[in-house]
Parts: C-alpha cells; structure tokens; sequence
C-alpha cells in the first residue's frame, strides 16, 4: 500500500537531511571547560575560572635530553627562539629571554615609583655614600662596564633592584646561558599558552607547534635529543585522545560483535539492518537537539550519549522477536507498543532528571538520550513496520536455543538471598562508599604525574594547587590589600611554610604606596647637597650625576604607574593573569609555591582576619565541586524514580503491577553497588549517572516481563527478545568495562552488571500465571 | 636589617646587570710596537706552549682601572689562579675582599662587603665569555681555540713579545675592543683589556710568573 512507501520516503528525506545538517551545522566543542558548571558559591566560580582561564593552566613545561649539556643548551636556545616567534605563546621561559630595550626604558622611567627600596633614607648621604663606593667596587669588577652606562643616571640602582625582585620564583640553575636539571642532563622551558589550557583543540594545535619546532630542530641538529612535555594543556589533551581513541576502538569492537550475535540470532542481515533506524535516527536527533539548545555538542557528549542510546536496540528487537508469518510488522507493534511506549517514556523520564543537575556535561547527556529515547521509539512504532516486508519472518536456530531459556524462573527464593549477600557485602566491605578523590579519575599513568612534579620543581613553576586569593572592590583597594598580603606572605616564606609566592604587588604597587615613595624623594636642593657631600673623597667626574639629579626631581611629580602601563608586554601579561574583574569584584591571584602544610597555611592565613584574603586549595575545592554536583544528582536520580513511579501507576494501573516492575529495578541497582564496592570502587558521578541507564534498562525489562501473554510462544517470544536486548547491551558495556579509562570503565562495569542483575530479577519477580492464562 | 638587606639587594647589580645587557672590561695600551708577527720564527703555538711550560699556579695583581667615570684610577690588588684545563680564580684582596671562580660555564660571584655569593653562567656573558676564553686558551697552549676566538698578532721576540687579540668581527658584538698581553719568555707581565668605550684595565703580575 502506499504507506509502505510514503513512510519510509519520509523518514528517508528527514534522515539525510538531519545527517546533513549534524555534518555542516553541528559544532562540537572540544573544550573541557565548556563542561563546567557555572559553580555556586564564590570561590568555586573563582575555582573554575582559573581552571578555565588561569595562568597555571596555562603552562606547558618543557624538557629536553638526551644529549651532552652543551648541546642541550644550544637546543633550548633555537626552539626557545623559534617558540618566541609565535604569536599564540604568551612568554617563552628557558633563561635566555630578556628585556626588551623598549620595556627596560620604561621601566626605567618609573623607577623611583617602582622600586620597594626607595625610602627617604635612600637619599640621605650615608646611603648615597655607600651606594657610589659599592659603584665604584662595580665598575673595577670584570663586569664593570656593563654597569658603567647606567652609573650616571641610577647611582642607587634602582632598576636592577626592580628586575632582581621580579626575577621571582627561585629560577633553575642556568648552564650555558639557559636553565638546567641540577644535574645539567635537562634543560628545562616553561611556555604560556594565550589559549586556555582546557581548550583542547587550542591546546592540540599549540603543542602542535611545538613539536613541529622541535622536529624542525632535531632534523637541522641535535639528532639525539628527546623532548619532554607536561602540564595542564598537555594532559588535558592527552585525556580526551586518550577517551577518544579507546571509546573509539571499544565502541567499534562492541558494535561488531553485537551486529555479529543479532546476525546469529536471527539469521538474517535485513534483519541487523533494520535494527539500526532507530537508533541512528535517535543519534541524529538527539545530537540536533543538543545543538539547538545549548549551541554545542560537546565531544565527550557525543561518545558517552551514543553509548547511553544503546538501549534504544532494544526497541526493533522487541519487534522483530514477537514477529511471526501470520502477523504483519504492523499488528505486532500495535500489541507490544503500551509496553514499549511505557519503557520509552519511563526511561526518558529517567534521563531528563540529568537537565536539572546544573552540570553542562550531564545535562547534555541527558537532553541527547532523553530526545533519542523518544525519536527511536517513535521511529520503531511508526516507522520501523513500514519497512518490514510483509511475511517477512526473523528466524534460526539462535531462537531455538534461546527460547529454551526460561527466564521467568520459579526461584524466587533466590531473591532474598542474593539481596543479602549484596547488603552484607555493600556494610562490610572497606571500600569508601565515595571517590572522594578526583584524580583517581584521571587516566593519567604515574609516571606522567611524576614527571609534571620534577619539571614544576626543576623550573620552580607554580604548583596548580594551591592559591590565595584576594578581594577588593576597586583595583586600589584591592591592591592596597595585597600589599599587606605579600608583607605577610614574606614572612610566611621565611618561616619555611612555603616555598615562594607571586604577587600583583610585587610588579605594581598601590598608588598610595607609590605617591609615599614620591614624598620620600627629597628636593633638588636636598638631593644636591646631599650627593655633593656623598661625593667627597670619591673619584668620580665632576657633574657626572646631573642625569640622576633630574631623574629624581621629575618624580617627584610623575604620574603614577598603572597597571594597564604595562599592557602587551611580558609584564602586562603576567599582570592580567594575577589581577582580574570577576563579577564587579576585583581579584588577587596568588599563585603558591612549595606549600609545606596546607592546614597551617590555611589557619595562617584565617589568623590574618582581613576578611579579604582567602586560601584556596584547588585541588580540595574541585573535589568538594563534584561531590556537590554528585549529591545533587543522586537527589535527582531520586526524583525521576519517584516520576517513574507515578507514570507507571497511571500507565498500569495496578499497585502490584508497578512493584513488579520497580523491586527488579531496585533490587539490581543495590546488587550492582554491591558488586562495585566488593570489586573496590568507590561510586563516582559517572557511576550515578549510569545507573539512569540500568533504571532505563530495567523498567524494559520488567514491563516486557510483566506484560499479559497470549500463549505460550508469545512468552517465549518475548523470554528471547529480551534475551537479545540483554546480551546486546551486556557485549557493548562489557567491552567497556575492560578501559583502563577510569571514566569509561565506571560506565562499562556498572551498566553490564545491571543489565544483568536488570534481567535475572526481572525473571525472578515476573509474575507467573500469565502464561497459563 | 633593613640597610643589610638594601646592601645585599645592590649587591646583586653585579649579577642582574647582566641580565639586560653586554658586557665588559677595558682597553689594550695605544702603542703597539710594530713587527711582523713570525719574526725569527717566533709564533703564537710556540709563545703559548711556553706559557703553559712555565705556568705557575698563582700569581699576585695589581689592577688599576681607568674609566671616562673617573678623574683618577682605581687600583686593586690580589691573586690570579689556574686550575687546568678550565678552572679560573680571581680574588681580590684589597681594597675589598671579592673572588670570582670561572669552572666551566659557572660563575660564582662572592663578595664580603655586599654580603652575597650567586653563581651565574658565563654563556649569558658572550664578551665576557670570549675574554675568559683568551685567558683559557692562552694558559693551555691552545692556540687553535685562541685564533678561533680572536684576531691575533704576534710582535717582538722571545725575549720581548706582545700579543694581541682582537675579536672576530663576525662574532656577536662584544665590548671588548682587544687584549694585549705582553711578557717575555714563558712569563706574562702584564694584560691590558681595552673596552669599546675607551675604557681600559690594566693587569700587572708580579713575579712575571702565569698563574
């Protein structure tokens, strides 16, 4: 009839061109900060901007070895300078970078507003004296005459004074002009990124470059020299290649082998075929939908949603289970369609609680199976059946063997027993109940840890960790405030509490600060009479300091320094990374080094009372973060059990009906927690989130179970259909569960075990009389 | 305390100057007596295997400095010692007390009155570098690396002879305009380091004996 071909048409044109417009419109994102939650309280939001944006993210640590020192050195040299060369790096660290002679005048020019060391003493004449004898020393050192320039105008030395207090974290130890291991086998670069360091394909693209330089090199020189990469960028990178290529080959293998046991269990390859419409129609759409609603589709998204849609083959196998020659496609799916449709609906309800985590990686998981769900179950009601031939008939001997199974086992004793072996198993065994740590989560090898360690210690780079951040409601303010902070934090360093610290304060002073320096320079007269009296005795030429004379009267008067008068240099970009807008709010960052004991640290730093500085343990804070994104998902996972629960009491209309189909369901899910704490895993966010699949999987099911049965072959007509979903879904998260990806093995291990717990208790609590009546 | 640290703070000019800059030192005296720099066959691989034969392990200096800074000259006094194959001390004993000790690449800088000791690299120095490479190479015998360095040319004879060494043009710009050094048999008098800016130093050791 002409729907047999209308219908398919239809789906047809739609598939292509929602195929088409995934291909050209879709943009997937690869940035791992997109991913984010905005965060709810204030230092989380700091928290998560500077690990979207903040310089430690920023950092890429190099290393190179594998040669003699002298041609290490050279090597650092030629790729420090080729790297410099591109725009996409900020600042290129390996001990040979220098001022520019543009910086170092402007610099000069705001000396005297700069520089910590000029009090009114600095002009007195003891000082004067002391510092023109201390010249003079200088300029019959064998360095003299580099110094001998600056002599005339600077005779304190306050621009030396200023770059050596910048000069900040201890730096490595140079060899040749560039900085080394302390044993001279490395020589070590640090790198900053203009792009954040969770922007993966930014970042993939920069290490890019770099590699490039380095094979460039490696081919014109230095043959044997191997490079090193680390931090943030690189392991975010790193991670998501990981994710990528192993989802990738495990998805591949599990699809084969499914296609492969449809193909033996109904002999027929139309068969396989058809299955896919659904789900290929529920991928496209729900990726569209994503798009359309959050106007990305993350790539993690993309992975992890296809996985989460398997359950959606479910739904062709039902049809084609219950198939037979006397009845066409279409009166098969009008008998199975209640069920099918209360499955589709309670399972999307399911996965819909995800939207309201406030997590953008869940909640696009959520919106892409909760608008696939629905699709490939439209698609397999409507759909599907007009593209079976009629008489079309799925059989072979997989059916015979499998109808043997008789799910809907008498046992039912079991039940109780198991669920005591699980509940002891869950109180007894010593396994934390939650993954408290996030970087248990990272698929990083230890190695690769260990290595960013020695690198960060060798370049004496700031630890990602920990920070302390302060407040201001102006920029003034704010650092007004930090100058207290960095007197404290001095005294902290000196106490050996950590190792060093970086400060806005330490480039840019207050203005209050700088207009005290201002009043301590002492008039021209003042100053006159003071130096002519230093210069007793000295042999210095006659009016040779006139230049310092006038540097020091204009001043007096100079307009102060601000922190944008440094903007597009070294400086300038150091400066935004440690001083920021946030929300109205100005913000100190201040990265720390070497933090001995970080309760201490913090109980220092509360001591201080100022009601503006806080510390921040970044790595605690990101724990804490996604334990509050866990709890609120296990709160919601609650409440889309109990909207299932009401939905299956309209849709069935029998109290002891929806126990049927709910005890299965919660029985599995106490068995698959059993079973993941007795193995030793802690549950994560990703174990949780999963477990919407095994609800999803379960209310299948325990509905199909529980459906009233005609005869006899129906009923194992739907023991078989369940069989196939069953181990389909058992292949493809049973490949998974063998990752070494601590997020794809969570996934695998918890949605096989439940799909199988799922199906055992289903047919263990499925009511019996069904069949017999 | 405060004035301790401003001390130690300034003392740090030495080192950070360096940071930003080249480099150093002084002049070559003016007058250089004419010559061909083979007479009676006398060459520079012979002048420097008879300094390195008669090299001593130490030597006393007086230093005298004359910059465009000063009305008069500075004068130091102290020891000049040589470690074969790269190690090179200078310590000054008065008017202050202050060693540099060049092994390899490494610097260390120590000085009593700034209160400080700070090792820095001699790479970062290129003129400074090439001046220690002279001394080096000169010492050694090397004359291969010495003419790899420099210009060089060779007057007077055994008895009396001047070398001076002036750097290649091709290599990075250094402040050291030449180096003469002068001495007689295996012995070196006297080095003056002559500096781009008409600046010079002139190094006498006592006893004529190489360090």
């Amino acid at each position: 009839m002409s729907v047999r071909r209308w219908v398919p048409a239809i789906w047809l044109v739609l598939m292509v061109c929602g195929i088409w417009y995934a291909a050209t419109r879709l943009s997937i994102h690869n940035d791992l900060g997109d991913l984010l939650p905005e965060g709810s309280t204030a230092t989380q939001r700091l928290l998560l901007t500077q690990v979207r944006t903040g310089l430690s993210g920023r950092l890429i640590l190099l290393a190179l070895e594998g040669a003699a020192s002298d041609e290490l050195a050279e090597a650092s040299r030629v790729l420090g300078d080729t790297l410099r060369a591109d725009r996409r790096f900020g600042f290129v660290g390996n001990g040979a970078q220098a001022w520019s002679k543009e910086e170092l005048s402007l610099l000069s020019s705001v000396r005297y507003l700069l520089s910590r060391t000029v009090t009114a003493d600095t002009f007195s004449e003891p000082s004067l004296r002391n510092a023109l004898q201390q010249r003079l020393d200088d300029l019959r050192s064998p360095l003299g005459s580099m110094i001998k320039e600056s002599i005339p105008g600077d005779p304190t030395g306050e621009v030396l004074g200023i770059l050596q207090s910048w000069s900040g974290w201890d730096r490595p130890e140079k060899y040749r002009g560039v900085w080394m291991s302390a044993d001279h086998t490395r020589a070590v670069l640090v790198v900053e990124t203009r792009a954040a360091g969770f922007d993966v394909d930014a970042q993939e693209a920069i290490q890019l470059v770099i590699r490039k330089a380095f094979h460039h090199m490696v081919q014109t020189a230095h043959p044997t020299v191997r490079l090193l990469m680390s931090g943030p960028g690189v392991f975010a990178v790193e991670i998501q290649r990981m994710i990528e290529t192993e989802a990738w080959w495990l998805s591949t293998a599990a699809a084969v082998l499914v296609l492969l046991f449809l193909f033996f269990s109904y002999r027929s390859l139309t068969l396989v075929l058809l299955s896919l419409i659904p789900i290929s129609s529920g991928i496209v759409a729900g990726m569209i939908a994503v798009n359309a609603w959050f106007g990305f589709v993350h790539g993690i998204t993309v992975g992890f949603g296809i996985t989460l849609l398997g359950v959606v083959d479910d739904y062709p196998i039902h049809l084609f289970s219950h198939m037979t020659t006397r009845d066409s496609a279409k009166a098969v799916m009008r008998t199975i369609w209640p069920t099918m449709r209360m499955g589709a609906l309670t399972t999307a309800i399911g996965f819909s609680s995800l939207l309201l985590a406030g997590y953008p990686a869940l909640a696009q998981l959520g919106l892409l199976a909760l608008v696939g769900i629905l699709t490939g179950a439209f698609v397999t009601r409507w759909v599907l059946p007009a593209c079976v031939l009629p008489g079309f008939k799925a059989s072979g001997i997989g059916m015979d063997l499998l109808s043997r199974v008789d799910l809907t086992g008498k046992k039912t004793v079991l039940v109780p027993l198991v669920l005591v072996v699980a509940t002891s198993a869950w109180i007894w065994s010593d396994t934390p109940l939650w993954q408290e740590d996030l970087g248990s989560l990272s698929p990083l090898s230890e190695d690769k840890k260990q290595l960013d360690q020695r690198l960060r210690r060798e370049l004496g780079a700031p630890d990602v960790r920990d920070l302390l951040v302060v407040e201001g409601v102006t920029v003034e303010d704010l650092l007004q405030k930090a100058e207290v902070v960095m007197t404290r934090l001095e005294v902290l360093r000196q106490d050996r509490e950590l190792a060093g610290y970086d400060i806005v304060s330490r480039y840019v002073p207050s203005h209050r600060t700088q207009q005290e320096r201002q009043r301590a320079l002492p008039d021209r007269a003042v100053l006159e009479r003071n130096l002519e009296e230093a210069l007793k005795g000295l042999p210095f030429a006659p009016g040779l300091f006139t230049p310092f004379l006038a540097a020091v009267e204009a001043a007096r008067s100079q307009t102060l320094v601000d922190r944008d008068a440094f903007a597009g240099t070294m400086l300038g970009m150091k400066l935004e990374s440690l001083l920021f807008l946030q929300q109205d709010r100005w913000l100190a960052a201040v990265p720390l080094r070497g933090v001995v004991d970080r309760t201490r640290l913090a109980d220092a730093v509360a001591q201080w009372r100022d009601g503006s500085t806080s510390y921040v343990d970044l790595k605690e804070e990101s724990n804490r973060l996604m334990t509050a994104y866990r709890d609120r998902t296990v709160q919601l996972l609650g409440w889309g059990m109990a909207a299932i629960t009401i939905v299956l009491g309209l849709g069935l209309r029998s109290i002891i009906l929806v126990g049927r189909v709910l005890a299965p369901i919660l029985c599995s899910l106490l068995v698959v927690a059993a079973v993941l704490r007795g193995s030793g895993e802690p549950l994560s966010l990703f174990h949780v989130a999963t477990f919407l699949l095994v609800i999803g999987l379960g209310l299948d099911y325990a509905l199909f179970l529980n459906r009233p049965e005609g005869t006899e072959e129906e009923r194992i007509r739907t023991n078989f259909g369940l069989l196939v979903c069953s181990t389909t879904t058992i292949l493809v998260f049973g490949v998974l569960a063998f990752s070494k990806i601590p997020v794809l093995h969570a996934i695998g291990m918890t949605a096989a075990c439940g799909a199988l717990s799922c199906l055992l208790f289903a047919g263990l609590l499925a009511r019996k009389e069904v069949h017999i009546a | 305390m405060n004035s301790g640290v401003s001390n130690m703070r300034r003392g740090f000019l030495l080192c950070t100057v360096l940071l930003i800059g080249p480099i150093v030192a002084s002049g070559a005296e003016k007058t250089l007596p004419h010559g061909d720099h083979s007479r009676n066959g006398w060459t520079i691989e012979q002048l420097v295997a008879l300094i390195n034969e008669e090299r001593t392990s130490s030597v006393l200096f007086v230093e005298t400095t004359y910059s465009s800074l000063l009305t008069e000259p500075l004068v130091s006094r102290g020891v000049l010692r040589f470690l074969p194959p790269s190690t090179l001390e200078k310590e000054v004993l008065s008017p202050y007390r202050e060693r540099y000790l060049i092994e390899g690449d490494r610097v260390t800088f120590e000085s009593e009155r700034k209160q400080l000791k700070r090792a820095i690299s001699l790479e970062d120095y290129p003129a400074l570098r090439s001046f220690v490479d002279a001394f080096r190479a000169t010492l050694t015998g090397d004359a291969v690396r010495l003419k790899h360095t420099y210009e060089t040319r060779l007057d007077g004879d055994r008895r009396k002879w001047w070398l001076l060494l002036q750097p290649h043009e091709s290599v990075e710009p250094s402040m050291v305009e030449q180096i003469l050094i002068s001495g007689s048999e295996g012995r070196i008098a006297r080095i003056t380091v002559r500096s781009t800016g008409g600046d010079r130093s002139v190094m006498t050791l006592s006893g004529g004996h190489a360090p």
